[in-house]
């Protein structure tokens, strides 16, 4: 195994943004990092900051965003092949649209029914990219644009390069957002709900297709999703947010069989599983908070049934369970009573173990 | 326990809706569907974007014209041209919820009038108390405050709004709902909470749901009878346990391979299966329903089922 290198680090991150209704405190202190070829998963409800955090990573902030604290380090070599270290939240835009966006970290989003322009063929927008970052010869690029239509799986590239957005079907669609993505060849991959709007058959088709380039490219990329089925499929290495917080992280396996928040273990519950056949699911009472009041302890509460007097009172720290897994939640400290996951959820881990060394083997 | 020996509440015979588009070009959106749904029971119609599933709902609540075929509400047939009374009949007994709580409210309407409309247009009480009455009884067991009732749809947060559209679709005592995708919009914590809502509702009032939904975890949780939707055709249909336990048709196949599971270890080595119509070379419109066993139904030609049997 080669060492790993670190292409992002996220420290510290803190953003509000001002609205009419008053400062929204969307990001608490966020930190995470990014290494080479490797996949990251941020899990969340709407609102838990998710978007926002990727979005600071990547110097796309909305205009009422408000950088309280924070260090996004980028390590990336330039065009002369000296290795450099930026902090993306210091550098002014100009700067950042010349030599981040979409040449050194892409984004795939949600839609790809807004993220393309309908008024352009889409060989354009495939060669849009590399003409601005580049300078690249339109016959060249066009060379590449259809090299790329081609490597994502689209047939008759050669026709496609004409054809309009409304052409082509979600599934199609997407495949050409990720050709634009992958157009620069980029370092980082961000994926806000790539397959959120489409077809469960498609979706899978989707993700192993950015999980294909991502191993024939070694991309590092980062997953913005809810769904934690598609957490299970692509992640190396998981952080589940909560009111702006990561509030717990590790590597998938730590995740999805050692769960140790009382949210990650609600979140796993209430999603069933094709086995589950009890007659009620397991919910989590009430909703997230409203970040435009100040939180006070742990914002996760009111709605944990674990909570602790303290929690109330103070934000928990996180606490390390192993080199790669720590959660914040008092539960862990020495000091409180021994809280154990709820049943239902320790025999559907017990049975996901079973079912996957059985398949595992396959 | 529903019973099945009995009538049922809906019953789908061959409905087939047809669009005219730009073009001279007409959309088969529905092409021939039959279903059935029993009293206390929950249908699930699966199926990817553009397989009619929302048609079908649509169609069935006659917010469309139905092309050709039979829909048989309580008895009476409401798929042409319908009298005073069967429209009534209609227009109370069954019900919809939509995806989209915030569009599906009109924002300029306090929560309590949005209930209480269908009451008012149907002239169902005597009293404002006894409006009021009701109205309070139903923002009880969606699990909403009484206070609630002088709020607008934008103070709610989306589950609380999802549960706002359910309350008014139960303020009619309805013998059917027709939930359309009603929990894709939420996220998975509230999600949970909605459908087990709905669950409790069921068992306490009997209605029937045709539940509407592409996330077939949901479905296969929530739902007692499945039908698998592809390009307007019915493929397969049968008890939850049939289809999940013993798909047949290559569609449903494919389908359920694609489902994500949280399980890390399995998802990891999984390969979906593809499935592609014109590639498969099956010919929906030459299929004919095939009994597999009990109450699952394949939809194919006698040579398609015997080979897809056999594998």
């Amino acid at each position: 195994m080669d060492e790993r290198k670190k292409i992002l680090d996220v420290k510290n991150l803190d953003i509000t943004f001002k609205t009419s209704a008053g400062p929204i405190h969307a990001i608490r202190g966020v930190n995470f990092d990014l290494y080479q070829g490797e996949t990251i998963a941020i899990v969340g409800e709407s609102g838990s900051g998710k978007s926002v955090s990727a979005k600071a990573a990547m110097g796309i902030l909305a205009g009422n965003a408000v950088v309280n604290c924070g260090e996004v380090l980028f390590n990336y070599t330039d065009e002369k092949g000296t290795p450099e270290q930026v902090d993306i939240l210091q550098q002014d835009i100009d700067w950042i649209r010349k030599n981040i966006n979409g040449k050194r970290i892409a984004m795939i989003f949600q839609d790809p029914m807004t993220s393309l322009d309908p008024t352009m063929t889409i060989g354009k927008q495939v060669m849009e990219s590399m003409i601005w970052h580049y300078k690249t010869p339109k016959k060249e690029a066009y060379d590449r644009a259809v090299e790329l239509l081609k490597e994502v799986g689209i047939t008759d590239a050669d026709k496609r390069m004409k054809q309009y957005p409304h052409q082509l079907s979600g599934g199609m669609r997407q495949r050409i957002v990720i050709a634009i993505a992958l157009a620069c060849d980029p370092e980082v991959l961000i994926c806000d709900e790539p397959t959120t709007a489409l077809d469960v058959t498609i979706q899978a088709k989707i993700l192993e297709l950015i999980e294909m380039t991502q191993k024939e490219r070694h991309l590092s990329v980062i997953y913005i999703t809810h769904d934690l089925g598609v957490v299970a499929k692509v992640a190396d290495y998981v952080n589940v947010m909560y009111a702006g917080k990561i509030i717990e992280t590790g590597n998938v396996d730590e995740i999805f069989y050692d769960p140790r928040h009382p949210y990650t273990w609600g979140l796993l519950s209430a999603m069933p599983d094709l086995e589950t056949d009890d007659d009620r699911l397991v919910t989590i009472p009430g909703s997230p908070p409203n970040l435009l009041h100040p939180v006070k302890g742990d914002a996760f509460a009111p709605r944990n049934e674990y909570a602790l007097k303290v929690d109330e009172l103070a934000e928990p720290p996180m606490f390390k369970i192993t080199e790669t897994h720590s959660a914040a939640t008092w539960l862990l400290d020495p000091r409180a009573p021994k809280v154990e996951m709820p049943e239902e959820l320790k025999k559907r881990i017990a049975r996901m173990k079973k079912e996957g060394n059985v398949n595992g083997k396959l | 326990m529903v019973n099945y020996n009995t009538e049922p509440v809906l019953k789908v015979e061959g409905l087939k809706q047809y669009f005219k588009s730009a073009g001279g070009y007409v959309v088969k959106a529905v092409d021939g569907v039959n279903f059935e749904v029993y009293k206390g029971e929950t249908y699930g119609l699966v199926g990817e974007s553009g397989s009619g599933k929302s048609t079908i709902g649509r169609a069935v609540i006659r917010l469309y014209k139905p092309t050709d075929g039979k829909i048989i509400f309580n008895g009476v047939d409401i798929s042409g041209k319908m009298s005073k009374t069967d429209t009534e009949m209609l227009r109370t007994k069954m019900q919809m919820i939509f995806q989209d709580p915030m569009a599906s409210l009109n924002p300029k309407k306090k929560v309590g009038e949005i209930i209480g409309e269908g009451l008012d247009i149907h002239k169902l009480y005597s009293t404002k108390e006894e409006r009021k009455a009701k109205i309070d009884a139903i923002l009880k067991k969606v699990g909403l405050a009484p206070e609630h009732f002088e709020r607008y749809p934008h103070q709610f947060s989306g589950g609380q709004r999802q549960r706002v559209g359910i309350a008014r679709a139960l303020i009619m005592n309805p013998d059917l709902i027709i939930a359309d995708e009603c929990i894709s919009a939420l996220d998975v914590s509230i999600q949970a909470q909605v459908v087990n809502l709905m669950k409790d509702i069921q068992e306490e009032t009997g209605s029937a749901y045709l539940f509407i939904a592409h996330d077939l975890s949901m479905v296969k949780y929530i739902s007692d009878r499945i039908g698998v939707l592809h390009l307007g055709h019915l493929l397969e249909t049968g008890t939850t346990d049939e289809i999940f336990s013993n798909p047949i048709h290559p569609y449903t196949k494919s389908l359920l391979s694609a489902i994500p599971s949280p399980n890390p270890a399995v998802e990891k080595n999984k390969i979906s299966l593809t499935y592609d119509v014109r590639e498969a070379g099956i010919d929906y419109t030459e299929g004919t329903e095939h009994l597999i066993d009990g109450t699952h139904y394949v939809l194919g030609t006698d040579e398609e089922v015997a080979k897809w049997l056999s594998e």
